[in-house]
């Protein structure tokens, strides 16, 4: 599911191009008043990794579309199964929601949410498993809020 | 010198009730965090951290320390009983611990693991409390050129080490620096890559970032095979230690291999788990019965576990006295230090002697007191590899959600812990490590400030530049590193081919 070859490549275009932008956002970095004469300007630093970054993706993005691998054997695919890759980009939507759900409706939503969530996201059946994630959430906002006087 | 007054103090710190208390938690919560398949010693460290916000300086950084020592050592116990490493540092541990377990010998196997482990970590304890101390005196003097080259040092060697491809190492690492530049310039205050919000003012903050690289890019991986059974034998073990006949059988090896991993956690980023592998391989190397290694052999365990655990200590010696982090978990660990308002690096020698001997005695006194709770715990302990990673990966993914926004109050930080996990995430199945970019990210503002100062003192001169003895030394040691080994295969290829000539 998804070879690494194609992966890695897409990666490498995202990368060249987020480097451009960021080059891009760094020329209009301004120091203020007196300092702005002292020393090197505020942007040789970001540039320099932003150009390290560079010349490092395209050799990697060379290396993949010449050869097919980074390394001396071949890499495979990102996932092993496709059932893998709906577990594991399902879980990761369950929480990046649960970020989403703790900004809009606070941080019990977001709990209560969370476990049973990226349960399901993995594909739980043993309403067992539900239960306990949902105990240990529990513990854990008590645990913070009595034992450590954390405020949500 | 040995300051008698701070020795005093550090005595009175660690045998504080509560610190010790916190001593004994932290062993048994590492051995538990270790055992857990995935969860290695950042993410416990990680996930304590915000724990310790409310905590003195001295517990705070005792309990971390028994959770990483403990971590370490916990990750033996599944790769004996189960063949699963429970970190990284264990996976040497897998070829004859888990054989000698599957010969219905695994309570001799888990204590030699035991008992290796806590010799490992008495060595590293000992050379970290003589050789921190002087490296703090030479670094003292330290100026910001040696400091480039001890960062570029450290950046340079974890690259090298953390993966098949170096460029895809140098991409990550660089990546780790460039997010540091985020924030507002220390040297002129211009605005850098703050996207008109005052949270990021101060950059990308340290501990969120960690804990999501580690902790959440961990479970997410972790959520794709979640519903893979673990099944192992309970019985055999009952831990038993080795005696005398066979400690003196072992005694040349326990050495060589606490030496091997102190000097390899000495080296940034070159982590226990390589310093397992090479005391492992030097061991087979020097046996006269080399085929026996991986059949379950008492040699193949106690030197990946000494030396996994001895680099616990050697770690700690470039990030106490440079602050730069000898190992992944030690960049968690110069957080907790950050959130405690302290500073590694050499003036923290002079400025608090006190905290670095409370430091050396109790990873003394973790060394020793892990003998014994490892001795009552492992057969309990042990059953938590039966719990299903379904249960593990929401409890450590709310963890860290909350954890993080406890230390600050801050949602922001919150939105860095999950950005972090998910750019751990991406560049993980890439097949790239994240090793380069944590240390990156925490040398990078070193970094940055010591090249900008040095090249503002060589005033355009490349050779005012390098006019730095200390300099040239670890540019030459790096030259060393980098080269030694094709230079050693080259010599052996031409000598090869000169044999079959003649």
């Amino acid at each position: 599911m998804f070879s690494q070859r194609l992966a890695n490549i897409v990666f490498m275009v995202l990368t060249l191009a987020g480097c451009i932008y960021f080059a891009k956002i760094a020329q209009g970095f301004e120091a203020a008043g007196l300092m702005a004469s002292s020393g090197l300007p505020s942007k040789f630093f970001p540039l320099l990794m932003l150009g390290l970054i560079a010349l490092c993706a395209i050799i990697v993005f060379a290396t993949y579309v010449i050869k097919g691998t980074a390394s001396d054997k071949d890499e495979g695919t990102l996932y092993a199964s496709p059932l893998e890759a709906f577990r594991g980009l399902l879980t990761l939507i369950a929480v990046i929601a649960g970020y989403f759900i703790w900004s809009t409706w606070g941080y019990l939503a977001m709990a209560v949410f969370i476990g049973p969530a990226t349960c399901l996201a993995m594909g739980v059946r043993s309403p067992a498993i539900y239960a306990t994630v949902l105990v240990l959430a529990g513990s854990v906002y008590l645990i913070f809020t009595q034992l450590l006087g954390t405020q949500f | 010198m040995i300051d008698t007054a701070a020795v005093t103090m550090a005595f009175a710190n660690l045998f504080d009730p509560f610190t010790m208390m916190l001593l004994v938690v932290g062993i048994v919560l590492g051995l538990i965090v270790g055992i857990l398949p995935g969860l290695g010693p950042p993410i416990a460290i990680a996930l304590a951290l915000p724990f310790t916000f409310y905590m003195d300086a001295v517990p705070s950084l005792i309990l971390l320390l028994a959770i990483y020592n403990a971590a370490i050592y916990g990750g033996s116990i599944s790769a004996v009983a189960v063949g699963i490493p429970g970190t990284g540092a264990a996976i040497a541990t897998v070829l004859d611990g888990n054989a000698m377990f599957k010969k219905g010998k695994g309570g001799e196997a888990l204590g030699l693991s035991l008992t290796a482990s806590i010799i490992g970590g008495l060595v590293s304890v000992v050379c970290l409390a003589f050789l921190a101390p002087l490296l703090a005196q030479v670094a003292i003097k330290f100026g910001p050129r040696e400091f480039l080259a001890i960062s570029v040092f450290g950046l340079v060697v974890v690259v090298r080490v953390a993966g098949a491809s170096l460029f895809k190492g140098l991409l990550v690492g660089a990546l780790g620096i460039f997010l540091t530049t985020w924030g507002l310039d220390e040297l002129n205050g211009a605005e850098r890559y703050t996207f008109g919000t005052y949270h990021l003012y101060e950059g990308l903050p340290l501990v969120p970032f960690l804990v999501g690289l580690f902790a959440i890019s961990e479970v997410l991986i972790g959520a794709e095979k979640a519903l893979h059974k673990i099944e192992f034998n309970q019985e055999s073990l009952k831990v038993t230690l080795p005696g005398m006949k066979m400690l003196k059988r072992l005694k040349g090896n326990l050495m060589r291999s606490s030496l091997i991993g102190t000097v390899i956690g000495i080296i940034p980023g070159e982590g226990a788990a390589v310093g397992a592998f090479f005391a492992y391989s030097e061991e087979k190397r020097r046996s006269a019965n080399p085929e026996a290694f991986g059949t379950g052999i008492p040699e193949g365990i106690v030197a990946p576990e000494s030396a996994n655990n001895a680099t616990v200590g050697g770690a700690l010696i470039p990030t106490l006295t440079l602050g730069v982090p000898g190992s992944p978990a030690a960049a968690v660990l110069l957080g907790a230090f950050l959130i405690q308002g302290l500073a590694p690096g050499p003036t923290l020698f002079e400025e608090r002697p006190d905290i670095m001997y409370s430091l050396f005695l109790g990873l003394f006194v973790i060394n020793i007191l892990m003998l014994f709770i490892g001795l009552v715990m492992i057969r309990f302990a042990a059953k938590l590899i039966m719990v299903p990673m379904t249960v593990i990966v929401p409890t450590v993914l709310l963890l860290s959600f909350t954890g993080v926004y406890a230390v600050s109050n801050s949602l922001f930080n919150v939105g860095v812990l999950l950005g972090a996990g998910v750019l751990g995430y991406v560049v993980r199945k890439l097949g790239y490590s994240i090793a380069p970019l944590s240390i990156g990210f925490v040398l990078g503002p070193i970094l940055e400030n010591s090249l900008r100062q040095s090249i503002t003192l060589a005033d355009g001169s490349v050779g005012e530049f390098l006019n730095t003895p200390i300099g040239l030394g670890i540019y030459a040691a790096l030259a060393l590193t980098i080269f030694w080994g094709p230079a050693i295969t080259w010599v052996k290829s031409r000598n090869a081919g000169k044999v079959e000539d003649s």
